[in-house]
C-alpha cells in the first residue's frame, strides 16, 4: 500500500529530475524504473513525513552517478514511460533571455556545486533538503551555495568579458 | 548579472515544466512497475554498495553543457519509436498483489492451496489461505462444552487429519505480542524473526468458579502459531503439528514467489480479481434482476475470494435490491411494484446460484425464510414477529450500499456505506 502512494505522489518529481540530468528519455525512464525498484527493495529504510522525495532524489543521484550501459534487461516501466515520454513531450522550448549563457557556465562548477544549485533552483529545496540529499550537513550546504552562487558569476563575467574582447564573426560583418 | 538575474536565468532553463508532466498519465504505469517487481522481495534484500544498477543509463550531461542535454532529448523525443509493451494476463492484480497481498506459497513437497479468502478491513486488506496435504480437510467447528467433568471441546477432527493442515493469515496493522503466549519461542522466517506460541488455540472460559482454560489437542497434537511483521502486514502461520520440529519445518516451507506462480497456485474455487467481473456475470444468470440492478452492486474490490463467497454476495446484492424496491412500494403503495418483487423474491429458491451453493453445502438459510416470510411482511418465530425489511437487513444490505430501513437510507445519504470491519 505504501510503496504504490510512494509511487503515485514522488513519480512525477522523479522522472522531472532524470529528465533534466540525463542526455535522452530512454536514460530518463532508465532512472526512474531504477529508482523505484531501489524503493521496493529499501521500503523500511524510506523515511515518511515529506521526506520521501528527498531520499529518491538521493537514490536517483546515485543511480545516475553509478551508470552502466546495457547492465541488463530493460524494465517494463522503462519501456512504457518512454513509449508515452516520445508520445507526449513536445518540443522543450529553447532557454530563453540569459539562460543559455548560465546554462553553459554551470558545466564549470564542481559536479556537487552544480546539483546544490539544480536542487535549490529547478526541485525547488531548500537548502537544507538539498543537503539531505547530497548528504551534507547544512552548514556545509549553504555555504557551498553561497560559494558556488559566487563562482557561478564570475564564470559568467569572465564568459561576458571573453565575448566583448573576442572578435565579431565574420557573417555578422557582411551583414 | 547580478545574483538575482543568475537565479532566474537558471530557472529558465529549466527544460522540465511542470505543464509537461502534468501531461503523462504516470498512475498509469504502476502496473508496469509492479511487473518489474515481481519477485522482487521488498526491503530486506540489501544492496551491494556500488553494485552498478542492472539497467542502462547514463551519466550526467552537464559536464557537456547543458544545452546540449536540451537538444539531444528533444531530437529523442521526436525520433519516435514502436512500443515494445505487451499487456500482462492479471494486470489488475499485480497493481494490487505488490500493495496487498503476501505472495508466499507453502512450497513442501504434496503440499497445496485448499481455499483463499481475502477482505476489505479499515486498515487495508486481511486474508486466510489454506494448505493442505492428501485429501481436502473441511473447516473445524470447535464446540466448548460444560460438564461434571468440567469444561471441554468436541467437534475437534483427528490428529491425522487437523495435521494435513496449514494456515496462513495476514492483515494490515500493527504486530502485538499473542495474548497469553505460553512457552514462545522465537524462531526465523523469511529473512525475520517470528514468535512463536506453541500452545496456540487455547479458549479462555470465565464462570463462577474461576477461570478455565481449555487447550485444544495433547502432547503430540499441538496447535501452534508463529507471527511475525512484513511491511505493513502482520503474518501467521497456524497449524496442528506433533511437536515443534515439525511446525519449525512448515515454517521453512514458506516461500516467497512470484505474482503469477500464486495466481497459478489458486484452486478453481478461488476466484481471482482479474476474473471477478466474468465470474459474477455467470452468476446472474437465470436470476429476475431489479431496474436498479447495475453490475456495480456487487463488490468488486479487486481481492483473492472464495467463489461461495462472491456467490453470497451476489444473492444478496441482488435480494437486496428487490426488498428495497418492496419495501419503497410498500410506503408508496405501489402493488404493481410491491408484486414483481414478491414474485421475483419467491423464485430465489430455484436461482443457480442459489442452488449451486446449496449443492456445496452452504444453504441460504436467512433468504429462504425471508421468502417464506415476505407475503405476510412478518418474521415470525415461536411466538416472536418482527417486521421482516429489519430482518431483511440480515442479508447484509447496508454494508453493500443497499439500506433498506428509512433510517439506514438517511444515513447513507448523508455518510456513505459504513466503514469494512476491523
Amino acid at each position: 500500500m505504501r510503496f504504490g502512494k510512494l509511487y503515485r505522489e514522488q513519480a512525477r518529481a522523479i522522472l522531472a529530475y532524470a529528465l533534466r540530468r540525463v542526455e535522452s528519455p530512454e536514460d530518463a525512464s532508465d532512472v526512474v524504473a531504477e529508482t523505484f525498484l531501489v524503493a521496493w527493495r529499501r521500503l523500511d529504510q524510506v523515511p515518511l513525513g515529506g521526506r520521501e522525495r528527498l531520499w529518491l532524489y538521493a537514490v536517483a543521484r546515485r543511480v545516475i552517478a553509478n551508470a552502466r550501459r546495457a547492465q541488463g534487461r530493460r524494465t517494463r516501466l522503462a519501456e512504457r514511460l518512454v513509449e508515452t515520454l516520445r508520445a507526449e513531450l513536445p518540443v522543450p522550448p529553447e532557454p530563453g533571455g540569459g539562460a543559455t549563457e548560465v546554462l553553459r557556465a554551470m558545466a564549470g562548477l564542481g559536479e556537487e556545486d552544480r546539483e546544490l544549485l539544480l536542487l535549490v533552483t529547478w526541485e525547488e529545496l531548500s537548502p537544507s533538503e538539498a543537503a539531505k540529499v547530497l548528504g551534507l550537513s547544512q552548514l556545509a550546504a549553504r555555504s557551498r551555495l553561497h560559494r558556488a552562487r559566487r563562482r557561478l558569476r564570475r564564470l559568467l563575467e569572465e564568459h561576458e568579458s571573453a565575448t566583448r574582447c573576442s572578435p565579431r564573426p565574420h557573417t555578422e560583418e557582411a551583414r | 548579472m547580478n545574483t538575482r538575474e543568475i537565479k532566474m536565468s537558471l530557472a529558465a532553463g529549466d527544460p522540465v515544466g511542470q505543464e509537461l508532466l502534468d501531461r503523462l498519465d504516470l498512475e498509469a504505469m504502476e502496473a508496469e512497475l509492479l511487473a518489474d517487481l515481481d519477485g522482487e522481495q521488498p526491503a530486506s534484500l540489501p544492496l551491494a554498495p556500488g553494485a552498478p544498477p542492472r539497467h542502462r543509463v547514463r551519466r550526467f550531461a552537464l559536464a557537456t553543457g547543458v544545452v546540449a542535454l536540451v537538444v539531444t532529448a528533444v531530437a529523442a523525443i521526436l525520433g519516435g519509436g514502436a512500443s515494445r509493451h505487451a499487456p500482462r494476463a492479471y494486470g489488475a492484480e499485480l497493481v494490487r498483489f505488490a500493495e496487498a497481498t503476501p505472495l508466499l506459497l507453502l512450497e513442501g513437497s504434496g503440499w497445496r492451496v485448499q481455499d483463499l479468502n481475502e477482505s476489505r478491513t479499515r486498515e487495508g486488506t486481511a486474508g486466510i489461505m489454506d494448505f493442505v496435504t492428501g485429501r481436502p480437510v473441511p473447516d473445524e467447528s470447535i464446540r466448548i462444552t460444560a460438564g461434571k467433568a468440567g469444561f471441554g471441546e468436541e467437534g475437534m477432527l483427528p490428529a491425522a487429519v487437523r495435521q494435513r493442515k496449514v494456515q496462513l493469515s495476514w492483515r494490515t496493522g500493527r504486530l502485538e505480542p499473542p495474548p497469553g503466549a505460553r512457552r514462545p519461542v522465537s524462531r526465523p522466517v523469511l529473512g525475520t524473526t517470528a514468535t512463536i506460541d506453541t500452545h496456540a488455540g487455547r479458549v479462555i472460559v470465565r464462570d463462577q468458579a474461576g477461570t478455565h482454560v481449555i487447550e485444544p489437542g495433547k502432547p503430540g497434537d499441538r496447535q501452534m502459531a508463529a507471527t511475525w511483521k512484513e511491511g505493513d502486514y502482520v503474518l501467521e502461520l497456524r497449524a496442528a503439528v506433533p511437536d515443534l520440529a515439525a511446525f519449525e519445518e512448515r515454517l521453512g516451507w514458506l516461500t516467497r514467489v512470484s505474482s503469477q506462480a500464486w495466481l497459478d497456485a489458486m484452486p478453481a474455487k478461488v476466484v481471482k480479481a482479474a476474473d471477478h467481473e466474468e465470474v459474477v456475470r455467470e452468476m446472474l444468470k437465470g436470476i429476475p434482476l431489479p431496474g436498479a440492478f447495475k453490475p456495480s452492486r456487487i463488490p468488486n474490490e479487486g481481492l483473492t475470494t472464495d467463489r461461495s463467497q462472491v456467490a453470497g454476495e451476489v444473492v444478496s446484492a441482488v435480494s437486496c435490491l428487490w426488498f428495497g424496491q418492496w419495501g419503497e412500494a410498500r410506503r408508496t403503495g405501489n402493488r404493481a411494484a410491491k408484486l414483481e418483487a414478491e414474485r421475483a423474491i419467491a423464485s430465489a429458491p430455484r436461482w443457480p446460484v442459489v442452488r449451486q451453493l446449496a449443492r456445496e453445502g452452504r444453504s441460504s438459510e436467512t433468504l429462504l425464510k425471508l421468502v417464506k416470510s415476505m407475503p405476510t411482511g412478518v418474521w415470525q418465530f415461536g411466538p416472536h414477529r418482527w417486521r421482516l425489511l429489519p430482518k431483511a437487513e440480515g442479508l447484509g444490505c447496508a454494508r453493500l450500499g443497499i439500506p433498506l430501513l428509512p433510517r439506514k437510507i438517511k444515513r447513507q445519504e448523508e455518510h456513505g456505506p459504513p466503514p469494512p470491519p476491523n
